[in-house]
């Protein structure tokens, strides 16, 4: 074994450097914008495949990652497959989650394997996340919303949720005097942007159908389409999650719709809106919302909450997000001269009760 | 380091600098580092043969040792071994180094649903992953009695650190004091992990497996250790200096220990989890240190990893508020450089991206109607190895 001559053998030739594992991008020097994750939800027959084969096919010179999961009732599965479109050409690629192990990680493996996919590719500028028949995508959102501290090359952009308007209105139809809601009410509540799909076969009757949607959920942007050819710049880089969102902002501060009159006590989901002028303490603030979403010291079941806040002590706009129990106060931008100060919070969730909401803010007050 | 699937930097000759195209056939065959196997050409490589060739000779032995013994690296989580180093653009000094087959545990004591398979079954689809358990009296009961052999078994492999040692023979310590208490060590075939506790070295974040090499007079050593007893798990781990220490770190351990205690200080019910993180945070930044970010503590008990999660760094969205009778771990991990990981081709080990070094600390803990119970505090056993402890202080943490 030991040739311990004092005889060098032969220099051999260096082989061509082969590829390591790459380092992370987030290890360069230049950190690239984060990459926006759809989420794509709705039923089978809503169009949401055409939507995708749509996404992929359209000239928008866009390259884009498509991952189609089972997640039934658990997330985390163990491959997912991938079609990028370059103009044309599909590429099917399968990922690996990593097995298991969510143990003491901060970040889900979907997560981890997304970050993998991004820093493989030289680039990408949106993915796309199918899920079939996901009944509730909040827990999907804790996972894709993450810290910013985390500095991830992927951040959660919208969830879209594609709606097959025939089917929408028998659903209603079919709802009315039950004291239940039809399914679609889930989706839409979570959903950032609503895709109503099929309006070719229901021509009369959109505006009902939007009204609707809206009564469900006030902030969502309602498209109609016709085999899920929508405008691409609708879908993408919605910033929804971001905090400095202006024209989400704006929408908020302006939003002034008033109880519905047929405001129901049934168990449906309904959106609600309160407001205060005064500036409000932000622990507070905090605690109310604490109790409200991770106590549940009420009866009302709070899906989503989006407002803005006028905090005391500060020059800043602060805005809130919350998706079930995960919430975020931060501040976002200086409040302008020519905008009146002003607390607004919009409720989307199941059994809310307006007094109980408003009441219980305005004991927040500085 | 480079971004993305771009080559490593092009290799200089080791003897005078220049482009180097040849490499040391014997150091190829070893897998050797190739920094100090590269050569311009064979006069520079005849040159450096007299002083070159000594690198053979410590690492043939060694691994012609153990692979008559059935040592070999670890890859894919612990489910392949290798008898070759993987290749990859490591980050600082450290390598990873064979490790010995698995260990076993007497069929009498009690075992997590992972042992036979490497697959949990009951923990990754339990409620206890979305809302925090608040034990019973009984159960905290159990977790006393856990924590404390789970003490006294970091304790014993502790004493046996110091220059010279491989960490596979703190494994071996840890793994015999487990089951000699009747313990199984949860580690141990936990989502394959292929060793009975962590040991992580140096530059290595967390979850190091103990492996050959052995461990050098400046090193530091974390050592992890999680038992499961009576149906519970107590899970802990200190950071130990191998004979001297150079003084960043001496101030990086105890910049460490410090993020723990002031962590521990402010648990009490109503205390937001996310909190803790911003102690943290506050605490290493002062010290001009950085908070890894991708690991986090978490509630223990019957399950070995569950609800809450607990980032260690600020601004965090963590959901809950401390409650009396929840049980969970906080553990920083502090590096000297940047906060960012990376995971070795074991899939296992996570490095620090820059290379320089990393310290933790980890207790159990429970929450009481007052404040906090330190379930794996320190005993006047303890070695006495921090120069900022008094010695033999049975309330210490």
């Amino acid at each position: 074994m030991a040739d311990d001559d004092d005889c060098p053998p032969l220099a051999v030739e260096l082989p061509p450097q082969a590829n390591f594992p790459p380092a992370p991008a987030s290890s360069s020097n230049s950190i690239s914008a984060p990459v926006g994750v759809t989420v794509i939800t709705g039923y089978l027959g809503a169009g949401k495949s055409t939507l995708v084969n749509y996404i992929l096919s359209a000239q928008h010179g866009k390259r884009i990652a498509v991952i189609l999961n089972e997640f039934g009732e658990e997330i985390g599965v163990e491959r997912a497959m991938i079609n990028e479109g370059q103009g044309g050409a599909l590429v099917e690629e399968w990922v690996e989650l990593a097995n298991g192990c969510v143990c003491c990680t901060v970040k889900h493996s979907l997560v981890q394997a997304l970050e993998q996919l991004v820093q493989s590719k030289e680039r990408m500028d949106h993915i796309l996340l199918e899920t079939t028949g996901l009944a509730d995508p909040a827990p999907l959102v804790s996972i894709l919303w993450l810290d910013d501290q985390l500095e991830s090359s992927i951040r959660l952009d919208s969830i879209i949720t594609v709606i097959d308007a025939k089917n929408f209105r028998q659903q209603i139809d079919e709802h009315t005097n039950s004291s239940s809601f039809p399914e679609a009410f889930h989706q839409i509540a979570f959903a950032d942007v609503v895709i109503l799909n099929k309006i070719d076969l229901v021509k009369d009757d959109l505006e009902d159908l939007e009204r609707k949607i809206h009564d469900v959920n006030a902030l969502v942007t309602v498209v109609r389409s016709v085999r899920c050819q929508v405008d691409l710049n609708t879908i993408f880089d919605r910033q929804a999650y971001g905090v400095k969102n202006s024209s989400q902002l704006q929408e908020l501060l302006e939003y002034s719709k008033s109880v519905p009159p047929n405001s129901r006590h049934d168990s449906s989901i309904s959106t609600l809106c309160i407001s205060e002028q005064d500036s409000v303490d932000l622990a507070k603030v905090e605690s109310w919302l604490e109790d409200l979403l991770w106590e549940k010291k009420s009866n009302m079941d709070i899906y989503r909450c989006k407002g803005v806040l006028h905090i005391h002590n500060s020059n800043q706009l602060h805005t809130l997000q919350a998706v079930r129990e995960v919430y975020e106060v931060v501040p976002a931008r200086e409040w302008s001269d020519k905008q009146s100060r002003m607390n607004k919070i919009v409720f989307i969730g199941r059994d809310l009760d307006i007094s109980i909401l408003q009441d219980s803010f305005s004991r927040c007050k500085h | 380091m480079e971004k993305g699937a771009s080559e490593p930097s092009p290799l200089d000759c080791a003897r005078c600098g220049k482009p180097a195209s040849l490499q040391c056939p014997k150091c190829a065959q070893l897998k050797l580092p190739r920094e100090a196997a590269a050569f311009c050409s064979q006069d520079c490589f005849k040159a450096a043969w007299a002083s070159h060739k000594s690198v053979h000779t410590k690492l043939d032995a060694l691994t012609s040792q153990l692979s008559l013994e059935g040592w070999k690296y670890c890859l894919k989580k612990g489910r392949t071994r290798t008898l070759e180093l993987p290749r990859f653009d490591w980050t600082g000094p450290l390598r990873p180094f064979p490790i010995s087959k698995m260990r076993l545990v007497p069929d009498e004591i009690e075992k997590p649903d992972w042992a036979l398979d490497g697959i949990p079954k009951i923990e990754p689809d339990s409620d206890l992953q979305k809302r925090v358990e608040i034990k019973t009296p009984e159960q905290i009961e159990r977790m006393r009695e856990t924590c404390r052999i789970a003490r006294e078994v970091l304790d014993a492999g502790a004493r046996i650190i110091k220059p010279g040692i491989t960490t596979d023979e703190i494994d071996r310590v840890i793994h015999e004091e487990t089951i000699a208490r009747g313990g199984y060590p949860s580690p141990l075939n936990y989502h394959f992990f292929p060793k009975s506790c962590c040991t992580s070295v140096n530059e290595v974040i967390c979850h190091g497996i103990p492996d050959a090499r052995k461990l050098e007079d400046g090193d530091i050593v974390n050592v992890d250790v999680t038992v499961y007893y009576k149906g519970v798990h107590g899970d802990l781990n200190d950071t130990y200096f191998v004979g001297n220490v150079d003084e960043a770190s001496k101030q990086l351990v105890r910049v460490t220990y410090e993020c723990l205690e002031k962590a521990i200080a402010i648990v009490k019910p109503g205390v937001r989890f996310r909190e803790v993180g911003e102690i943290i945070s506050r605490h290493a930044s002062m010290s001009g240190l950085s908070v890894v970010k991708s690991y986090c503590g978490h509630g223990i008990g019957e399950l070995f990893h569950c609800a809450p999660n607990i980032p260690h760094y600020s601004r965090n969205k963590a959901v809950g508020i401390m409650k009396a009778g929840q049980t969970f771990t906080i553990e920083p991990m502090i590096n000297t450089g940047i906060w960012r990981d990376r995971l070795w081709p074991d899939e296992w080990t996570a490095v620090t991206a820059d290379g320089k070094r990393s310290a933790q600390f980890e207790h159990t803990l429970l929450v009481t109607e007052t404040g906090v119970e330190v379930l794996t505090a320190r005993l006047p056993s303890s070695p006495d190895v921090y120069p900022w402890l008094k010695p033999s202080s049975a309330t210490s943490k």
